[in-house]
């Protein structure tokens, strides 16, 4: 044979028995089982999913120390970063793993994109965080059953009260409505809007990742506004409302569940973050259950974030579940269908066929002083 | 669609639409610079930016040790640290370009006359900066301290004048008159230009190419590494994508100014920031691209060679 045959077919066989070992799927023993968790672990809302994967651990280091009959641990991987595309990929590769028998999904817009892949392998997510209404609508074409669910409450709820939130104390409100067309913002944004009624003085979509917000602020200005709400994540939240100062803006800056996070007033400066408003259905940590924040504080060395207690309290569902002997997906999704579940605030959980929890739901208000975001009551 | 806007906002909108130009301005020399001496796009010139502008955080950070929560300065202190920070950027800029100049360029300019390779050399090496760099910073963004006061000196017609825009405005001017003086008045333009010119016969009259495509390739890397300190100034945050996204915008500026023509460049930064800033206020921002690269199209339809026409040429710088 020439030498370029032989080349050639070397090259071919190193691909195939590349491909081979890359596929190989990892042996897993029969009694472990996984949780995984789909959320932004890097990119810009990195902090977001730290906060909530950090729960996840809390819990099945917990679980562990119980020596339990089931091994559990968190599955490796899942990082979407909080983007609607990557979901999909990363749907798929959670689903792909047989030893997942359950799912924390974090960002609503990236749920929707891995909800197919969970469908069709019938593994039950409970979300820690995703609030979009239409996961939980039968009528939805995003509709997430039979399996999801979701232990907070959704934007029906907390578009009106990030309404009564945004314009509580201001005489003559003109409520100006920014969004980032992302899944999430645009479904917060279109509860908002009926809300305000009469009182919305315009609206403008700032694509995710934008640096420029300029032709926004300028729209802001022309309509007078004195509150603006903004529905999407904290990283794009905090350059807008850097901007938003610089250019003499002195209303009020409200925002979402997206927005929520320490690392907020951080990225957009103490001064221009002072008294900016917002809503989210999150406990934190240290009000809901003192004890296991000070467990997550020396597990972690640093303090409980936004959506941790949810995050925990999500796994701590799915542990019941494999405790009181669920091992397989359908075994799983059945239980989490039926459970009855304390909470780490002490309140008993049960779900609706939808997928939401039973009973009025739960809504906080926070606020930012001087560089940290305390809550302020509920909305 | 709102064209009231523009009449209630004309001047704000002006001005930031021509302090956004002036950066696209800078980023388009490079690409229009080595074009008009090589006829090669340089891709990869959208990730010196991006290397540029943490380069200018960095020196910020590490030389002078300020953080996020820094205070402002003032005074001696505030030139010598904006300074440092843009002399490093683009000194660090430069190098980099003419890095990838060796690099991904130069053994394929005496081995194929293909044009198509060394775009895809370009590409490439675009690629693995930008993805080196997400590696290294975990995807994660990374805030400037500010350390100029954003005062506003003054209201003209309703636009603010804001310090950190006047900035940008002013030493672009002072950048792009060094650039032009350079390309004109020295030995070393006169090359460019001879070899933008007629690349063969360059050769034949015994002009040192190696040099000259360097020099093309250092001027355009000092004048993105500039645009980067100035990116930094205005928006203090950059992330490793933001090479893509102020990249394109840049070569689509020195395409719609006549690629390979300084002027060019200059123009069409400019038209772009301007009509970047008013189609996001009239139509709204999410139709901001779909504006610009809608006008590219209509003007090349009608004059494929840019408004400016292509050429470094004499007649033309």
């Amino acid at each position: 044979m020439t030498k370029n045959k032989v080349v050639a077919i070397a090259t071919a066989v190193a691909f195939a028995a590349g491909t081979v070992v890359a596929t190989a799927p990892s042996a897993s023993s029969a009694t472990t089982l996984k949780i995984a968790y789909q959320g932004p672990l890097t990119g810009p809302e990195a902090q977001t999913g730290t906060d909530g994967i950090r729960g996840v651990k809390l819990a099945l280091d917990e679980y562990k120390k119980t020596n339990p009959k089931v091994n559990v641990v968190l599955f490796d991987g899942g990082d979407d970063q909080g983007d609607d595309a990557q979901g999909q990929t990363v749907g798929a590769g959670i689903a792909a793993d047989p030893a997942v028998v359950g799912v924390l999904t974090a960002y609503s817009g990236p749920t929707i994109a891995a909800l197919p892949s969970y469908k069709a392998a019938g593994i039950a997510i409970i979300s820690p965080s995703a609030t979009r209404a239409s996961l939980t609508d039968p009528t939805s074409p995003s509709f997430g059953g039979p399996v999801f669910h979701r232990i907070v409450s959704n934007d029906d709820l907390q578009g009106p009260a990030l309404v009564r939130v945004a314009i509580n104390g201001v005489k003559n409100p003109a409520v100006f409505v920014v969004d980032d067309q992302s899944s999430y913002s645009t479904g917060l944004r279109d509860v908002v809007m009926p809300a305000l009624g009469t009182i919305l003085a315009g609206k403008d979509s700032a694509a995710k990742g934008i640096t420029d917000f300029s032709a926004t602020i300028a729209k802001v200005k022309k309509a007078k506004a004195n509150v603006v709400i903004y529905t999407g994540y904290y990283a794009d939240g905090a350059k807008f409302l850097k901007q938003l100062r610089d250019k003499g803006y002195k209303g009020i800056y409200a925002g979402g569940d997206g927005v929520l996070n320490s690392a907020f007033p951080k990225l957009a400066g103490v001064k221009a973050a002072e008294g900016a408003r917002l809503t989210a259905p999150t406990v934190p940590l240290e009000v809901a259950n003192p004890k296991s924040a000070a467990a997550f504080k020396k597990m972690f060395k640093a303090d409980p974030g936004v959506y941790s207690t949810e995050a925990y309290d999500a796994t701590r569902m799915f542990l019941q579940v494999i405790t009181a002997g669920a091992t397989t997906r359908a075994e799983v999704l059945a239980a989490v269908k039926k459970i009855k579940f304390k909470n780490s605030a002490g309140n008993t959980l049960t779900f609706q066929s939808s997928g939401d929890l039973s009973g009025s739901g739960l809504m906080n208000q926070f606020a930012v002083r001087k560089g940290k975001i305390v809550i302020t009551g509920k909305a | 669609m709102d064209l009231s806007i523009l009449v209630d906002q004309f001047a704000s909108l002006t001005f930031d639409g021509i302090s956004l130009g002036f950066i696209y301005v800078l980023i388009a020399l490079g690409y229009t610079m080595v074009y008009g001496v090589l006829r090669l796009i340089n891709f990869a010139n959208s990730e010196v930016f991006m290397i540029g502008t943490f380069t200018t955080i960095l020196v910020s950070t590490t030389l002078f040790n300020h953080t996020i929560s820094s205070n402002t300065l003032t005074g001696v202190k505030l030139y010598y640290t904006l300074a440092a920070m843009l002399v490093g950027s683009m000194i660090v800029s430069g190098l980099v370009s003419v890095l990838i100049e060796i690099v991904a360029y130069r053994r394929l300019r005496s081995r194929t006359t293909n044009r198509l390779t060394p775009l895809i050399s370009a590409i490439g090496i675009s690629i693995v900066m930008a993805e080196g760099i997400r590696i290294l910073t975990s995807s994660a963004p990374m805030g400037s301290p500010r350390l100029l006061e954003k005062t506003i000196l003054a209201t003209v017609w309703g636009g603010d004048i804001r310090l950190d825009n006047v900035l940008v405005i002013v030493s672009g001017i002072i950048l792009l008159v060094t650039l032009d003086l350079f390309v004109n008045k020295t030995r070393l333009g006169k090359g460019i230009r001879a070899v933008s010119m007629d690349y063969d016969t360059s050769r034949l009259m015994g002009i040192n190419l190696n040099k000259v495509i360097s020099t093309t390739f250092l001027v355009g890397g000092l004048g993105t590494g500039a645009a980067a300190f100035f990116y930094i100034t205005v928006y203090e945050v950059t992330r490793f994508s933001i090479g893509f996204e102020l990249g394109l915008a840049a070569f689509t500026a020195a395409v719609l100014g006549g690629i390979g023509n300084i002027r060019g460049a200059f123009a069409g930064g400019i038209a772009l920031g301007l009509i970047e800033m008013y189609s996001s206020a009239v139509f709204g921002t999410q139709w901001k691209s779909i504006t610009a690269f809608v006008i590219l199209v209509l003007v090349l339809l009608f004059k494929p060679s840019g408004v400016f026409g292509e050429s470094l040429q004499q007649a033309r710088v």
